[in-house]
């Protein structure tokens, strides 16, 4: 017989083995789930389609219930237009009637979830059925003969704290589902919506890279196919790209461009001289400028016409560092060769008809100063006998005024034509390189106010006065040439003030030059005009302009002047009325 | 479900929405181990979309999740209705809110939460 201390001693070891086994059952339940829920997090973590999920999802679930069929409805995205798409998995073959049930229910359930539905019928159609292969391997299965649900779980997808969409189960037996095993289906649901989640993104990531491939390829064709060429260059000033364009224009070069060396450094190695234009017009982009129309002659310096190809380059910068250097250049090249023949031509067109104008020009102004005279000395004679005479017509109305009137007009448009001609001259001798200047020592005031003078004759409704600010005005220079420049601006400054008012001619001394503005209170010019207005036969195009005469040649040639003297002409708008032309004239010429 | 007005006139309209707010609380504290956090949120929302017809004074709940609620905006929200109209408008909301909660899992989690909600209410009257 046991003592009561055996017997106690036999009950506490007793209930310590009892303690122990249902810690150990437990441990064991706790090992078994964790190892349930690591198979799944894997199959999860594997799947890499959502075909994939779904099998993953099925197999998990199947684990836990024996159901008919479980749902997948995802939430539309604005990628996608918000519109949802529904997964049906069915266990096993599903009757026409549970489909309908099932999805009756989806859409209810999607309703309490916020997940906007149109109908259940539009769900119906739009749903894609993913039923397990070996189902679509045994047709012989027979079909599920219930028509009703009986049991129905939905679990909202969750992806950071965002409802993704929702998990459906559904059973033909009713308490089929069980409140246990709630909190395992919905980690279930977590690890799907994550996965799905991750499709999605994977999906949402090959479809942008497939269109940014299918632009870059785009790009490229459209870049390979343009006529003009383009050049890019990394931040160092190396060609990266050429298209097939840039290629073939800058052949001449007879250098391999791209061999990872920068222009700068490339050029002094080659015999090609234009490569340091090129080279020049590179750094200036990459200095943060945008070059624009810069003439390149690419071809060998003995062709009447060598290649000339017209380069835009401007400074690529980086979206996030647009204010910091920029990481290349891209640069456009055009071959204006044939518009340098065309050019040419009409150059030489221009330079013979005005040589050929010159001289039948020089016959009718010589002519027609011998009528004139004639015809004056002829009415001398006349009014010197009128006196004795009286029964002869009085000198007002003799036929040889009329003819001398038709005369002084034939001789003013003569010289308006010679004029014409002159600048014509001028042009072909600006552009053939043959301005010469006739250097010589003068006061710059006296021409100044010569020309001054000579104006204001001609200008009855504008008053012309020269400001002298300077105490030497001693100059090297072209005396007729400065004339015919001062001469220009003032015929324009009186032209374009056809109201009249004040013209003045201003003369500052500088350390070593001369300052010289002519400031009138005409129409002004348009500021899109400013920087064309020195081009040869450049008209300002407005509606004002067109009652003035000019062929836009005397700016073009006053420009060429005063840069043959190392001086410098620019424009500006006044403040109020009119504008001002400043030019530069070294004391002594600074000619190249 | 008890009313809270049905027996409580002299309740003040602060006392009832207080009063609401602490049981759709509950209702999350017990929804969430089962189907996460966000579920009552969005059935809170969703219940407020069926009732605002009813009861336009609730529709700020649609829009804006009930946890966004301060009490500050919820008493804005709600001056000018009578406790009484509060009481009816907020437990229509919480019928709907058990409606959608039956909806998603049946009766596995809702009778008890139901019967735990509707103890709270008659204890808070």
């Amino acid at each position: 017989m046991e003592s009561s201390v055996q017997s106690e001693i036999k009950l506490a070891e007793s209930a310590f083995r009892s303690s122990h086994a249902q810690n150990g059952d437990r441990l064991a339940a706790i090992r078994k789930e964790m190892e349930y829920l690591n198979t799944i997090g894997k199959s999860f973590v594997a799947a890499i389609d959502r075909f994939q999920v779904h099998r993953a999802l099925l197999a998990a679930l199947q684990e836990l219930y024996s159901f008919a069929a479980c749902s997948i409805l995802l939430r539309g995205d604005p990628y996608e237009l918000f519109i949802n798409e529904l997964f049906i998995i069915p266990c096993y073959p599903l009757s026409e009637a549970f489909f309908q049930a099932m999805v009756q229910r989806i859409a209810s359930a999607a309703r309490v979830m916020n997940i906007p539905i149109v109908s259940a019928e539009e769900l119906a159609i739009t749903s894609y059925l993913d039923a397990p292969d070996e189902l679509s391997y045994a047709p012989e299965q027979h079909m599920v003969g219930a028509t009703e649900i009986g049991a129905c779980l939905n679990i909202p997808l969750t992806v950071e704290d965002r409802i993704v969409g929702m998990l459906s189960l559904f059973d033909e037996r009713a308490g089929t589902f069980d409140t246990d095993l709630l909190k395992l289906t919905t980690m279930i649901a977590d690890y799907a919506a994550v996965a799905l989640e991750n499709v999605r993104l994977r999906e949402r990531e090959t479809a942008l890279w497939r269109q940014a491939e299918s632009d870059r390829k785009r790009l490229e064709l459209i870049i390979s196919s343009m006529a003009e060429g383009l050049l890019i260059t990394n931040e160092q000033g190396t060609i990266t790209s050429l298209n097939y364009s840039a290629q073939h224009l800058l052949a001449q070069a007879e250098v391999d461009l791209k061999q990872d060396i920068p222009l700068r450094q490339l050029a002094p190695a080659s015999n090609v001289y234009w490569l340091y234009k090129l080279a020049e017009i590179i750094d200036q982009a990459l200095a943060g400028q945008t070059v624009m129309n810069q003439e390149l002659i690419a071809g060998e310096s003995g062709e009447t016409i060598p290649l000339t190809l017209s380069i835009s380059a401007a400074p690529l910068h980086d979206d996030s560092q647009a204010q910091v250097r920029p990481v290349g250049v891209v640069a456009v090249l055009n071959d204006i060769t044939a518009n340098k023949q065309i050019e040419k031509l009409k150059d030489e067109f221009v330079s013979v008809v005005s040589h050929e104008l010159r001289t039948p020009l020089t016959a009718i102004k010589g002519y027609t100063q011998h009528l004139v005279r004639r015809i004056e000395r002829r009415l001398r004679k006349v009014q010197q006998r009128q006196p004795e005479k009286s029964s002869t017509p009085a000198a007002s109305e003799l036929p040889e005024l009329l003819d001398l009137r038709s005369l002084y007009i034939v001789q003013s448009q003569a010289e308006h034509l010679e004029r014409l001609v002159n600048d014509l001259l001028d042009l072909s001798r600006v552009q053939l390189g043959n301005l010469r200047l006739q250097f010589e020592s003068f006061p710059l005031v006296d021409i100044l106010a010569a020309c001054v003078r000579s104006a204001q004759t001609s200008a009855e409704l504008h008053t012309i006065s020269l400001d002298i600010q300077a105490m030497d005005t001693q100059i090297v220079a072209d005396k007729n040439r400065i004339s015919q420049i001062v001469g220009n601006i003032l015929d324009n400054a009186v032209k374009y003030s056809p109201q009249g008012g004040q013209v003045t001619v201003r003369l500052e001394e500088r350390e070593d030059d001369y300052f010289v503005s002519i400031v009138d209170e005409g129409i002004g010019i348009n500021s899109e005009y400013l920087d064309h207005i020195f081009e040869r036969f450049y008209r300002v195009r407005n509606i004002a302009s067109r009652q003035y005469a000019g062929i836009g040649l005397g700016l073009y040639v006053t420009k060429a002047i005063i840069e043959g003297h190392g001086g410098q002409i620019w424009v500006s708008n006044n403040e109020g009325l009119g504008c001002t032309f400043s030019f530069t004239l070294p004391r002594t010429p600074r000619t190249s | 479900m008890p009313h809270m007005s049905d027996h409580s006139f002299s309740v003040s309209r602060e006392q009832v929405a207080d009063a609401y707010l602490k049981v759709i609380r509950l209702i999350d504290d017990r929804v969430t181990p089962f189907l996460g956090k966000v579920t009552t949120r969005v059935l809170v929302q969703g219940a407020a979309r069926k009732v605002m017809s009813t009861y336009p004074f609730l529709h700020f709940l649609v829009k804006m999740p009930y946890t966004d609620v301060t009490p500050a905006f919820m008493h804005e929200q709600f001056s000018g209705v009578t406790p009484t109209e509060l009481a009816a408008g907020l437990d229509a909301l919480l019928q709907e809110c058990f409606a959608g909660l039956k909806e998603l899992t049946g009766d596995l989690i809702a009778p008890p939460i139901y019967d735990e909600v509707t103890r709270q209410l008659e204890q808070l009257q």
